[in-house]
């Protein structure tokens, strides 16, 4: 009994037990002495009659304690449903006010939310795995879609190093590996209606439509224990297993995700054992996935999964033998009791020594390795290239939606202020018969919360919509991005905790404000009186013209970044990459399907080149293996005549193989030396162009034409110099790169980007570029055909994306500061009414008092102003890394925000202005 | 005195604070006297049992209590029994007539029955 938590009970049951105990025991002595006991004695005999004082006492408290903690939870429940009730009798009382509240909220809340729902979906959310955070990644976990051939990399690896790695890998129960897959087409030839092998007999073949269209699935070339390391099963077929590892193209099968069998296949399940046919090499579909689950790569859904060792088959690389091409990430799952540090110590030093000894050839790598980190780290989230690039604009967006959100909650604040005014006669006769303060703050916080709610579960609604449109519009007119963002608990506690903290915000100033009433003083005043007196004294309304203040400083703040990014953007528009920027169609063409390889397909593209260049209008052709602006890159080490490596950096410079013509064709310019040639072919020496950068590096003297170099052990000369160009970013800062004759470089890829540069409109050209390239043989597949300024514009998809979304959320900030001024303005102008018509009728004409409200409403404007410049410098200093020839102090954008800020309150604080003006000493009258 | 009837008890006690407090509000040693005098000190209850009885009564909201002014001017906490309280005293009263008799009855048989 002792060890009842008597400490955590309040002290008033403790005191109450102590007096009763005490009244009772003089009580008792009080009858011992009467009975003739010395007083002593008696309290002795009285206290030896009660027995364990103490333990009976701490009984006592205990049950006080616990009788006090029920009575007052059922009074909080009885209350607060009064509340409830109450606050939703209130508001249906005054729907056109609830519904503006519960919109404006509804669209603060639903954009955070909807910024949220990307950060959880891209950046918070775990593989939809068992056990995500066993998950171990090792390479760079944002080259999803990286291929590198030549020196050894850490953040890629090639087959044969994780075939040494998986074979026994330390403290894992598994090592998978996971490659790219360029873009795939895919055919399902056998007739709907006649009977596949092995299709089962719940199998309907009515259901798969456009059987023989073809079309371009998202897969991913993984090993064969995939599926076993993240633990996932099919729903149904099997998946894939090590037996799918064994043979180089011996396993052609495929496990296709619970989507794509149902947006391909309309969830028939005959497609087990069903063959499709994947870049001219006959599948068989073996499973599916589980709906859920998406694949490792976090922002782009996967379709479906092909064995590793089928990777031959599908290009003419060799992908699985050469220690030198980099393109695998390796996805472990700890074993149980090893933590991920462990994990990291453990195979930091063994894959640098795995692939020191896969590449003998390569004699410098175990010195240039030893500097290296190998990345190691939580495979948890899985991977994904999306994740740098949008990490950024999230954030930035994140406090964007953030600070409408406060506008949101000012303006709301403001509409509650003048509510409660109206209610100032209710509130006072609440309070005059008894009502205390404390329940009616929380009478009118449960009205907040109310609306809070609505807004927010509207707003969760505006977010499942809104996260969609902004995949869409990231996707820059190529389809939405494809980044599963549905609504999980983490979004749902965001929503909760979001619309809580505004309910607060909002609520908490006007409820005590409108409870701060003197009960006597609105009641004799006959409530209008009262709130005469109490808002419409000089500088009254005092926190509604604050609010207004500070929803001017915040939608300046969010005007001024947004001008900044909108100008950010227009100068990356207009960068010079130092390439025909306006004139280049770039066209990628495939010519796997035409089965042609080496002599024969050099033969092809001759004569593809000559067709190209014929055609009117074009002013010169070339082509090359990566492309412009395509986001493909190949790096590799040189060796440098007369040139000592200092460091890894130092010997590794980025490359294209291209065709003849290239520098002229591209519109570089040249700066010394000569372009490449129809003659520089697999026959004549090997020559190679290096750009400015390069020849800087190499040859500070300036005497780079006519050394050597050497590269994946073939030697090349320098025969020229091209200024540098930006190939691939806007942002891209030169770096050290080649052009290497794609006639002596091996043989020539199946995949092709023709570069053609036009005498006018690229666009004109597109139809006559793709007529001749399939003219030259009909199997070619042309896969694109873009301009390079609609390429730029792509590159930039995520800068446009942020300019354009922090343009609409300030917009609506500043609409609704507009608003809040025009509300505030237009109430205090109503309650002046009498003052105005006074004045009118004492000779003041409409100008002049126009002029007064006018005036109070720009010293509004003003004060925000104030208070809204230093905010926004402070706030944009922020935005500084995504920002792009736009200092982080930018007075243009400064200037259009102020000026647009100032016309718009113009416009607000007009209407209450005219109306002012326009009273007549009769409407004066009738408001006194 | 047994195990058997520490529960026999307790009831019972509950059931005679009950009682005590049916003629109007008392203060815990009144409470105390009354069932001393009324059952002649036969059960020897102290006012070790009698408190914590007392306020358990009060949580389960049988009897409410209040702090008043004694005879000899002092405050005091004074009970009074609740609505609730009042019924509970009636059912418990005729339960327990209801048990004396029937058990009374039949441990004063002499013979099995037959089955």
């Amino acid at each position: 009994m002792a060890h009842f938590r008597l400490d955590l009970g309040p002290r008033r049951a403790e005191r109450d037990v102590d007096a009763e105990l005490a009244f009772h025991l003089d009580m008792r002595v009080q009858r011992l002495v009467e009975r003739g006991m010395d007083p002593v004695a008696a309290r002795a005999e009285a206290l030896r009659q009660f027995g364990d004082w103490d333990g009976v006492r701490a009984e006592l408290v205990a049950i006080d304690t616990q009788r006090e903690k029920t009575v007052r939870r059922a009074n909080y429940f009885a209350e607060l449903r009064q509340d409830t009730s109450y606050a939703v009798r209130a508001l249906s009382h005054n729907l056109g006010f609830a519904l503006v509240v519960v919109l404006s909220l509804a669209v603060g809340i639903g954009a955070n939310t909807t910024i949220f729902t990307l950060i959880d979906a891209l950046l918070l959310r775990p593989l939809p795995v068992p056990a995500p955070d066993e998950l171990v990644v090792i390479g760079d976990p944002g080259r999803t879609g990286g291929v590198s051939e030549g020196s050894l990399r850490t953040d890629l690896f090639s087959y044969p190093v994780y075939a040494e790695l998986s074979r026994q890998p330390p403290l894992l129960r598994g090592l998978a590996a996971t490659g790219r897959l360029r873009r795939l087409d895919l055919t399902d030839e056998s007739p709907p209606d006649s009977a596949t092998l092995g299709r089962s007999v719940l199998g309907s073949s009515a259901g798969s439509t456009g059987v023989d269209e073809a079309d371009h699935p998202r897969g991913r070339l993984v090993s064969g224990n995939y599926f076993a390391v993240l633990g996932v099963p099919t729903l149904i077929g099997r998946p894939l297993t090590v037996e799918d590892d064994r043979v180089a193209n011996g396993s052609p099968v495929t496990v296709i995700s619970y989507n794509y069998w149902q947006r391909r296949f309309a969830g028939d399940h005959g497609v087990l054992g069903r063959t499709v046919t994947i870049n001219r090499v006959p599948f068989t579909i073996v499973g599916v996935t589980p709906p859920g689950f998406t694949g490792e790569v976090v922002g782009r859904m996967t379709d479906l999964w092909l064995p590793l060792t089928m990777a031959p088959a599908l290009s003419n690389r060799d992908w699985l033998t050469k220690p030198e091409v980099s393109w695998l990430l390796l996805l472990g799952r700890r074993a149980p009791g090893t933590t991920l540090a462990q994990v990291q110590a453990a195979y930091q030093p063994l894959v640098r020594r795995t692939l020191v000894a896969s590449n003998p050839a390569d004699d410098g790598a175990a010195e240039r390795l030893a500097k290296e980190e190998i990345p190691v780290a939580s495979g948890a989230r899985g991977l994904s290239s999306l994740r740098a690039l949008y990490a950024g604009p999230l954030a930035t967006l994140m406090v964007a939606v953030g600070l409408v959100l406060l506008v949101v909650c000012a303006n709301v604040a403001n509409l509650l202020l003048a509510r409660g005014a109206a209610r100032a006669r209710e509130v006072g006769v609440r309070m005059a018969l008894g009502a205390g303060r404390v329940r009616l703050l929380r009478q009118l916080l449960t009205e907040s919360l109310i609306l809070g709610g609505l807004g927010g579960a509207v707003g969760l609604l505006l977010a499942l919509w809104g996260s969609q449109a902004l995949l869409k519009l990231a996707g820059g007119g190529q389809g939405a991005v494809p980044l599963d963002a549905g609504i999980d608990w983490r979004v749902l506690g965001f929503t909760l905790v979001v619309t809580g903290v505004t309910a607060v915000l909002f609520g908490l100033l006007p409820a005590v404000r409108t409870t701060s009433v003197e009960p006597g003083a609105t009641l004799r005043a006959g409530g209008r009186g009262a709130t005469g007196s109490r808002l419409g004294r000089p500088g009254g309304f005092g926190l509604g013209k604050v609010l207004v203040v500070l929803q001017v400083a915040l939608s300046l703040t969010l005007l001024v970044g947004t001008g900044m990014l909108v100008r950010s953007t227009r100068a990356l528009v207009s960068v010079d990459p130092g390439l025909a920027r306006d004139r280049l169609l770039i066209v990628t063409v495939d010519a796997a399907p035409t089965g042609l390889e080496d002599e024969r397909l050099a033969q092809l593209v001759r004569i593809q080149l000559e067709r190209l260049r014929a055609i009117p209008g074009v002013a010169a052709a070339t082509f090359s293996e990566n492309g412009i602006f395509s986001g493909t890159e190949s790096m590799t080490g040189v060796d440098v005549e007369g040139f000592t490596a200092r460091s890894a950096d130092d010997s590794t410079v980025n490359y294209d193989r291209v065709g003849p013509g290239y520098v002229e064709a591209i519109g570089a310019r040249l700066v010394a030396g000569r372009d490449l040639t129809e003659r520089d072919d697999a026959r004549a020496p090997g020559v190679a162009l290096v750009n400015t950068t390069m020849a800087a590096h190499y040859f500070p003297h300036g005497d780079a034409v006519g050394h050597r170099l050497t590269a994946d052990s073939a030697t090349y000369e320098i025969v020229g110099i091209v200024a540098d160009t930006k190939d691939h970013q806007v942002r891209q800062e030169p770096s050290p790169r080649m052009y290497l004759p794609a006639y002596q470089t091996g043989p020539l890829p199946l995949q092709l980007n023709f570069e053609l540069r036009a005498a006018g409109d690229p666009v004109q050209l597109v139809a006559a570029a793709r007529r001749e390239l399939t003219g030259a043989n009909g199997q070619v597949v042309v896969l694109n055909n873009d301009p390079l300024a609609t390429l730029m514009q792509q590159s930039i998809s995520q800068d446009l994306l942020v300019a354009r979304v922090a343009t609409v959320f300030g917009l609506l900030a500043l609409g609704l500061a507009a608003l809040g001024l025009y509300g505030v303005m237009m109430y205090t102008t109503l309650r002046r009414t009498g003052e105005f018509g006074v004045r009118m009728a004492l000779g003041a004409d409409g100008a002049r008092v126009r002029g007064m409200v006018l005036r109070e409403a720009m010293t509004l404007v003003a004060g925000g102003t104030l208070v809204g410049v230093p905010l926004a410098l402070a706030a944009t200093r922020l935005l500084r890394s995504q920002l792009f020839g736009v200092e982080t102090v930018d007075p243009p954008s400064l200037a259009v925000a102020l000026g647009v800020l100032v016309v718009s309150a113009a416009v607000a604080g007009y209407l209450p202005a005219a109306r002012a003006a326009r009273v007549g000493p009769i409407e004066a009258l009738r408001a006194e | 005195m047994d195990d058997l009837d520490a529960n026999l008890l307790r009831g019972t006690l509950d059931l005679l604070i009950l009682k005590a407090l049916s003629w109007g509000p008392r203060h815990g040693y009144a409470v105390v006297e009354w069932i001393g005098q009324a059952t002649d000190t036969a059960f020897l209850i102290g006012e070790g049992t009698l408190y914590p009885a007392l306020h358990r009564l009060e949580r389960r909201g049988w009897i409410t209590a209040e702090w008043g002014v004694s005879d000899n001017n002092r405050q005091a906490k004074y009970y009074r029994l609740a609505r609730t309280g009042r019924a509970r005293l009636q059912a418990g009263s005729s339960a327990w007539h209801r048990f004396v008799e029937v058990a009374g009855r039949a441990l004063s048989t002499t013979a099995p029955v037959p089955s």
